[in-house]
């Protein structure tokens, strides 16, 4: 099993030279996918905690029908195949899809802009963190939050200095597992959003392209990526990865 | 003055209880299970009221007919559970000053931890502490936010025979000082004796009696109350 886990990575490392490495990266292409990615990343990554914590910490706090319903809202994202969710995106908010006439009336199209790969993105990403997220707060001792209450503390300082400081383990995994699927993200962004070089074309869609003409910037791209997979794991400690797993498992 | 009449219904129980609490220690006694901790949390806010009244010195703090509820955060009711739920993550200084931001409240939290002997400790996470120090520092921690009513549940439960011991004539002395009131739940006739204020006798739910130390050690209004009396240590 550890020959078919390992030999792949290892292929693309040993193929590529540090003369191809640098080639690959300079490639126009290259350079305007690394750039997207770090902007669609970071605004789907901001989006997620801004809205996914509130989600989360209500999930976590109001166990019930409503909170089951959210929890497999939250849940379909992670088993539903990508290019399913590019279609639903598609249907959801296309020109002729559900939310399309209203939010063309707005004077917005979503479809093939950049605007397509953050919400293909918090769509397949989001629900890590909250899940994780989630869980974590479930752990918090109750009265740990009405001593706190006892005490005078406001809710912001409750979250701040009480929730958020227990919880981190649990929401720094989730953060990292969701930035990273983010960052991988590849069916549901080239369905919803396209290939579209410098718009819509992300790390995984300019490796897939430059396949097709030149694979040194593939390559150079493949490595970066699992360089920053193996940063993600570095940042989290092996322990925390399966932790996390065992948690939504 | 502390003034409660409140229904509250959980999971099948119901507490009903109408009680004035004066200035200083009132023990809360009864069998597990009679509804002591479910008491404290309907004072403290943390459960629904079916219905019923909360006022303290004139002021309502629960009204369940005119909608009234003062949320907890503003109540100034201080509550230390069992395990005192200290903030694992915080050193005893900052939770002694959790409830009071700023430096005047740091100042306030200094003094304390002074008087209860806690200096050397001030560095320390609860995790290093021992279990009679724990049971300071969630009493110093209630105390800094000067709250107007105390609760303590099991105050002295996790705590071993000796420090028990010692601690309880620091606790009793502590309340005495105090001029609020405040209920301490216990399970032992010598803590009970050590506070030295009315008893609450609660059993399933109800006020079976509430009246002086002497008078319920004298003659003890139930089966209960007369097995607490004649125990040295409460079992439960």
């Amino acid at each position: 099993m550890l020959v078919v886990l390992a030999v792949p990575l290892l292929a693309l490392v040993l193929s590529t030279s540090p003369g191809d490495l640098l080639d690959g990266l300079r490639h126009p292409l290259a350079l305007s996918a690394l750039r997207l990615s770090l902007l669609t990343t970071t605004t789907s990554f901001a989006l997620t905690v801004l809205l996914g914590t509130p989600l989360a910490w209500w999930m976590a706090r109001h166990p019930g029908p409503a909170e089951r319903v959210a929890a497999t809202l939250v849940q379909l994202p992670i088993v539903v195949p990508p290019a399913v969710s590019g279609l639903a995106l598609l249907l959801a908010f296309g020109r002729r899809g559900l939310l399309g006439p209203l939010l063309e009336g707005a004077g917005w199209t979503l479809p093939f802009t950049t605007a397509a790969v953050v919400l293909a993105e918090l769509f397949v990403s989001a629900p890590f963190y909250i899940q994780s997220a989630a869980a974590a707060f479930r752990r918090l001792d109750e009265d740990l939050l009405w001593a706190a209450r006892s005490l005078g503390a406001s809710p912001m300082r409750r979250f701040f200095r009480v929730v958020l400081p227990l919880s981190r383990p649990g929401v720094v995994t989730g953060a990292a597992l969701s930035w990273a699927r983010a960052l991988g993200e590849f069916g549901a962004t080239l369905m919803f959003a396209g290939n579209l070089q410098g718009r819509t074309q992300t790390l995984p869609l300019a490796i897939y392209s430059a396949m097709e003409t030149d694979l040194r910037p593939a390559k150079a791209l493949s490595i970066v990526l699992v360089a920053v997979a193996l940063a993600v794991l570095g940042v989290l400690g092996r322990g925390t990865v399966l932790e996390a797993v065992r948690a939504r498992a | 003055m502390l003034e409660l009449d409140l229904e509250v219904a959980r999971d099948g129980f119901t507490l009903e209880v109408a009680l004035s609490l004066a200035k200083g220690p009132t023990a809360l006694v009864g069998p597990n299970g009679a509804g002591k901790s479910t008491l404290l949390r309907a004072i403290l806010g943390a459960l629904p009221v079916r219905r019923g009244r909360i006022v303290l010195d004139e002021q309502t703090l629960l009204d369940t007919e005119r909608g009234t509820s003062v949320p907890t955060e503003e109540r100034r009711v201080a509550w230390v559970p069992q395990e005192y739920a200290l903030f694992p993550h915080l050193t005893v200084v900052e939770n002694v000053a959790f409830g009071v931001p700023g430096l005047a409240g740091r100042a306030r939290a200094d003094a304390l931890i002074g008087q209860l002997g806690l200096d050397p400790l001030r560095s320390r996470l609860p995790d290093a502490l021992s279990g009679g120090e724990r049971q300071k520092v969630a009493l110093a921690r209630a105390l800094a936010t000067e709250p107007r009513v105390l609760l303590l549940d099991e105050p002295l439960a996790a705590l071993d025979a000796d420090t028990r011991e010692t601690t309880r004539a620091f606790l009793a002395e502590t309340l005495h000082r105090l001029a609020i009131p405040s209920l301490v739940v216990t399970h032992e006739m010598r803590d009970v004796v050590a506070l030295g204020g009315p008893v609450v006798l609660l059993e399933a739910g109800r006020v079976r009696s509430t009246g002086a130390l002497d008078l319920f050690r004298a003659s003890p209004p139930s089966d209960f109350a007369r097995s607490l009396v004649t125990r040295i240590v409460g079992g439960h």
